[in-house]
C-alpha cells in the first residue's frame, strides 16, 4: 500500500484552501447564478478535492464530492437552474467537506453522516434533470440544420451569445485521440486544461467525468468560447502528444442557421424558492474577482516554524552587524566600516525578504466572513450587504493567525445588535439592506482593520448606566464622561453580560476579549459610534512584529527606544515654551495644542532633575492615529534597526513598555508602546 | 526525576550565600551562573524586580533575591553571581551574594521548612537541608518567582 502518510499535510492544506475556494465561488454563483466561470471554479476545487481524496482512501469526502460534481455538471450544462435549494445543498456538502476533512485531520474517525446528502443531491440531480429535458429538446427541433452536432440548451446558448457581443467566438472543437493511445483519460484532461487556458470550455460530449472514466472511443468534441483564431486552438490541441486530429469548427446557433430569434427561455422548476428568497436574501459582494483567484505562479510550501526560525537568525545577525558597527566606529577602523556598510545593504536586503515571505495578505482571513455574513444574517432575517476592502493588504503571519476571532466577534456583533431588521430600518428611512463594511489598510507602519456598520450605533447614555448599575464605574465618573468615552466602556472585563447585549444595541459580547487580543499583537482597538448611523471599529496592527526601526533616546543613563512608525518630527524647545492647561503640560506647535508626557516622570526614572534646567529640551512628537503628544527626553541617540524581543511573561504586565531590544553593546533597551504611554 | 535513577535519596543542590546565610536550589532548576552584567531597569515593577539582562540575545528578567526574601540589602562585590534558573518553561535569574559549592544531600536530611521560623516567609522554601553543622535552606523557585501570578503593574 502507499504510504499516504507523508502526503497527508499537503491533502488538508490544500483540501482546506480548495474548500474555501468552493465557499466563496458559490457564493459568487448565489448572486449569479448564469456565471459560467464561476461554475467552471467550482466544480475544479470539488474536482482536485475528489481526486486528492480518492487518492488518499478517504472514500467518504471522494463520494460526496462525486456527487456534488453530478449536480454542478448539470448546472455547468445549464440543465439545471441554480435555484435556492440546490445552493443551500451545496453549501451544505461544503460544510460536511470541511467537518470531513477536519476529522480527518485530527484523526477521529469520521462520524458524520453524509448519506442523506448524496440522496438529497442524487434527488436534485434526477428530479430537476428530468424537468429540462423537455426544454432541451425543444433547443435541438428549433436547429434542425445546424451543423454542430452538440446539442446546446439555452443556458449555453445565451453564454454563446454574450460572448459573441464580447467580441468572442464559440467553436466546437472535435478531437480524436491516437490509436493505441494509454491515457486516453488524461489526454483529455490535457486537451481541457489547454483549451481553458486560451479560452472557456462550456460542454464536453461525452461530459468531463465520462471522459476521465475513459468511457469514450477515441474522439470526443468540446465547445469553447475563446478570443483566438481557429487556428490557434487547432495548434494549441495538436501540441499536445498523441493527439490524432483536431478539427475546430464555428459554433453555429440554431438560429444563426434559421434566421429565428429564440425567446430567451428560463426554466423555472421551483416557484416556491423565489418566495424563499424573500426572507433573508444575502448580497454578498467583495471585490474579488475569478480571474484574480485563477493568477498562481510557482510557489512552494513552507512550515511556518522554519520560517520563525530563519526570522530569529536574521534578528541574530541584525544584533550582531550592529555590534560590529560600533565596534568599528570606536576603534575608528575604516576598512572594517566600509565592510559592514556593503553588509549592511545585504542584511537590509534579506531582512526585507524575510519578511516579505511572512506576509500574507489579509484577504486569507477575510475570504470566510462572506459566507458567515451570509449564514448569520439568513437566520436573523436580516439583509445584509457586506463589503470587503484592501483584503490584499498584506500583515505578517503570525498576526494573520490571531485576527480571526477578534473579527469574527466584531462581524458578529454588527449583525447580530447593529444592522437592525429590514422593516425597522425601513421606519427609521434607511436603506432596508444593511451594510457593513469590512476594510483593510496600510497607514504608516501599521495595518488599520475597520468594521463599519450603518447599524443602530450604541448609545452612550444606556452604556454609562449599565457600567455603573454593574458598578464599573462611579456615577460621578460617568458624569464626567463625553460620549466617547463612555462608548469605550464597553471593552471593559466584565462589562459584557446576556442581559446587556440585549438592551443597550448589544456591544459587548466578549469586548474586551477582543480588545486583550489585539493588545497581546501590539495592536489598539478603538470604537466610533453615532446613534441611528452605526458604529465603527478601528483596529490598528503593527505590520511586523520582528525589527522596526526606531529612534533611541536617552532619560538620564537609561535608553529606551520609540517605534520610529510612530514619531512625527523631533524638536527642541525652552522650559518657558511649557503651559499648563487645566493642570496638563502643554506646548503649542503649529498652532496645535499638545499635551507633554515627561518621560522621566513616567518612567519613575531615578535622579533625574531635568525638571528645573532652564536649559533646552528635546521633544519627540509622537501620534496614534488622530492623537498627538510631545515625549520630553533628555538626548537623542539615534535612528537604528532593533530587533523586537519580548520581555517574557513574568514582565508581560508593563502597559507602557511594548518589549525590549539588545543594543550594539549588548545592553538590553526597553521598547515604549507609544499607544499606552500618551493615553 | 533524573537523580532518582541512579540514587534514589539523593538531591543534588547548587549552595549560595545570601548574606551569611546559605541557600540552595536543585541542580535540575539551574541552567547556569553568570558574572553580573548590566541590568537593565524596567519601570512600573514591583521593586524585587532588578530588570533585565541580556542572555545570549534572549531577554530574560533578573529577581534580586535579597529584596524577594526581604532580607538587608548588601552592596555587589566581585562575588555576585546572578543564577539562571529555568521554573516552568520561564527561565529567570537571580542576583545572589556567593555561589559556594554543588553539593550531594540525602533526602533524608531534608526536614520541613516549618522548623526554621526565620526571617523568610515560609511559603518561600521548600525544606532545610542539614548537613554537618551547617544548614541548607531550600527554596521554593515556584513562589518566589510567582509563575502564575504574573506582575501586576504598580
Amino acid at each position: 500500500m502507499m504510504d499516504t502518510n507523508q502526503y497527508m499535510g499537503m491533502f488538508l492544506e490544500e483540501s482546506r484552501e480548495h474548500l474555501q475556494t468552493l465557499n466563496s465561488c458559490v457564493l459568487d454563483l448565489e448572486n449569479d447564478p448564469e456565471n459560467l466561470s464561476v461554475l467552471s471554479e467550482i466544480f475544479r476545487s470539488a474536482h482536485t478535492i475528489k481526486g486528492m481524496s480518492a487518492t488518499m482512501g478517504f472514500t467518504t469526502i471522494a463520494e460526496l464530492t462525486h456527487e456534488m460534481e453530478n449536480i454542478l455538471d448539470l448546472l455547468r450544462k445549464g440543465q439545471l437552474k441554480a435555484s435556492h435549494d440546490i445552493i443551500d445543498t451545496i453549501f451544505r456538502c461544503v460544510d460536511t467537506l470541511e467537518q470531513l476533512v477536519e476529522s480527518v485531520a485530527s484523526n477521529n474517525e469520521s462520524s458524520i453522516d453524509s448519506k442523506p446528502l448524496i440522496i438529497k443531491l442524487k434527488a436534485l440531480a434526477k428530479g430537476e434533470a428530468v424537468l429540462s429535458t423537455p426544454v432541451k429538446a425543444e433547443a435541438v427541433s428549433i436547429a434542425p440544420g445546424a451543423s454542430s452536432s452538440i446539442e446546446l440548451s439555452d443556458t449555453e446558448i445565451a453564454v454563446i451569445k454574450k460572448a459573441r457581443d464580447q467580441g468572442m467566438q464559440a467553436y466546437e472543437v472535435q478531437v480524436s485521440l491516437r490509436e493505441g493511445c494509454l491515457l486516453k483519460s488524461a489526454r483529455s484532461y490535457m486537451v481541457m486544461n489547454a483549451l481553458d487556458e486560451i479560452g472557456e470550455v462550456i460542454k464536453s460530449i461525452p461530459a468531463v467525468e465520462e471522459l476521465e472514466k475513459e468511457n469514450f472511443s477515441l474522439s470526443f468534441q468540446v465547445i469553447v468560447i475563446s478570443g483566438s483564431e481557429a487556428e490557434k486552438i487547432q495548434h494549441t490541441v495538436l501540441s499536445i502528444s498523441e493527439i490524432d486530429q483536431a478539427v475546430v469548427l464555428p459554433c453555429i446557433l440554431p438560429n444563426d442557421a434559421t434566421g429565428e430569434i429564440i425567446a430567451p427561455k428560463s426554466i423555472e422548476p421551483m416557484k416556491k424558492d423565489d418566495e424563499a428568497e424573500k426572507n433573508g436574501n444575502v448580497l454578498v459582494h467583495t471585490q474579488t474577482t475569478v480571474e484574480k483567484k485563477n493568477k498562481s505562479g510557482q510557489s512552494v510550501r513552507v512550515d511556518i516554524d522554519k520560517l520563525d526560525t530563519l526570522l530569529n537568525l536574521v534578528g541574530e545577525l541584525v544584533i550582531n552587524k550592529t555590534r560590529l558597527e560600533q565596534i568599528g566606529l570606536t576603534h575608528k577602523l575604516t576598512d572594517l566600516v566600509e565592510t559592514i556598510e556593503q553588509m549592511d545593504r545585504v542584511t537590509t536586503d534579506l531582512q526585507a525578504v524575510v519578511m516579505k515571505v511572512r506576509m500574507v495578505p489579509v484577504g486569507q482571513v477575510f475570504n470566510r466572513f462572506p459566507r458567515m455574513v451570509r449564514d448569520l444574517s439568513r437566520d436573523l432575517n436580516k439583509e445584509i450587504n457586506l463589503i470587503i476592502q484592501g483584503e490584499e493588504t498584506e500583515l505578517d503571519r503570525t498576526v494573520i493567525d490571531e485576527i480571526g476571532d477578534p473579527l469574527v466577534h466584531l462581524l458578529r456583533n454588527s449583525i447580530d445588535h447593529g444592522i437592525e431588521h429590514p422593516n425597522e430600518r425601513e421606519e427609521k428611512g434607511k436603506n432596508p439592506i444593511g451594510e457593513i463594511r469590512l476594510i483593510a489598510r496600510h497607514e504608516g507602519n501599521n495595518v488599520i482593520i475597520m468594521v463599519e456598520d450603518d447599524g443602530k450605533g450604541i448609545n452612550a447614555d444606556i452604556i454609562k448606566r449599565k457600567a455603573v448599575e454593574k458598578g464599573l464605574i462611579s456615577q460621578g465618573e460617568a458624569d464626567a464622561m463625553d460620549a466617547n468615552e463612555a462608548v469605550r466602556l464597553v471593552f471593559l472585563p466584565g462589562f459584557s453580560t446576556a442581559a446587556v447585549v440585549t438592551d443597550v444595541s448589544g456591544r459587548g459580547v466578549g469586548m474586551d476579549a477582543v480588545k486583550n487580543k489585539i493588545e497581546s499583537l501590539g495592536g489598539m482597538v478603538d470604537v466610533e459610534t453615532k446613534v441611528n448611523e452605526g458604529s465603527k471599529f478601528k483596529i490598528r496592527l503593527p505590520l511586523t512584529l520582528a525589527i522596526i526601526q526606531a529612534l533611541l533616546v536617552k532619560v538620564s543613563e537609561e535608553i529606551y527606544a520609540i517605534p520610529l512608525g510612530s514619531i512625527d518630527s523631533t524638536i527642541n524647545i525652552m522650559p518657558s515654551d511649557i503651559k499648563t492647561v487645566q493642570n496638563k503640560e502643554v506646548i503649542l506647535l503649529r498652532g496645535q495644542i499638545i499635551p507633554i508626557v515627561r518621560l522621566a516622570d513616567v518612567l519613575n526614572i531615578p535622579d533625574s532633575d531635568n525638571q528645573h534646567t532652564e536649559e533646552e529640551l528635546f521633544v519627540v512628537i509622537v501620534h496614534i492615529g488622530e492623537q498627538r503628544a510631545g515625549i520630553i527626553v533628555d538626548n537623542l541617540i539615534g535612528q537604528q534597526e532593533i530587533v523586537i524581543k519580548s520581555l517574557g511573561k513574568l514582565l508581560a504586565g508593563i502597559k507602557i513598555i511594548a518589549g525590549a531590544t539588545i543594543l550594539g553593546n549588548g545592553q538590553v533597551a526597553l521598547i515604549l508602546d507609544i499607544g499606552s504611554l500618551i493615553q | 526525576m533524573l537523580e532518582k535513577s541512579y540514587a534514589s535519596s539523593e538531591v543534588q543542590l547548587v549552595v549560595f550565600k545570601l548574606g551569611k546565610e546559605e541557600y540552595s536550589v536543585s541542580i535540575l532548576q539551574v541552567q547556569e551562573i553568570k558574572r553580573i552584567t548590566d541590568i537593565t531597569r524596567v519601570p512600573h515593577t514591583p521593586d524585587y524586580i532588578k530588570g533585565v539582562i541580556n542572555l545570549r540575545g534572549s531577554v530574560l528578567p533578573v529577581i534580586d533575591l535579597k529584596k524577594r526574601l526581604n532580607l538587608p540589602q548588601q552592596v555587589l562585590t566581585e562575588d555576585t553571581r546572578i543564577i539562571i534558573v529555568k521554573v516552568d518553561e520561564l527561565s529567570v535569574g537571580m542576583i545572589v551574594d556567593a555561589v559556594s559549592e554543588v553539593m550531594t544531600i540525602d533526602q533524608e536530611n531534608i526536614d520541613s521548612p516549618d522548623v526554621v521560623a526565620g526571617s523568610v516567609a515560609a511559603s518561600y522554601l521548600s525544606g532545610v537541608g542539614k548537613l554537618d553543622n551547617r544548614l541548607l535552606i531550600l527554596l521554593n523557585l515556584e513562589e518566589i518567582i510567582g509563575v502564575g501570578q504574573e506582575t501586576k503593574v504598580v
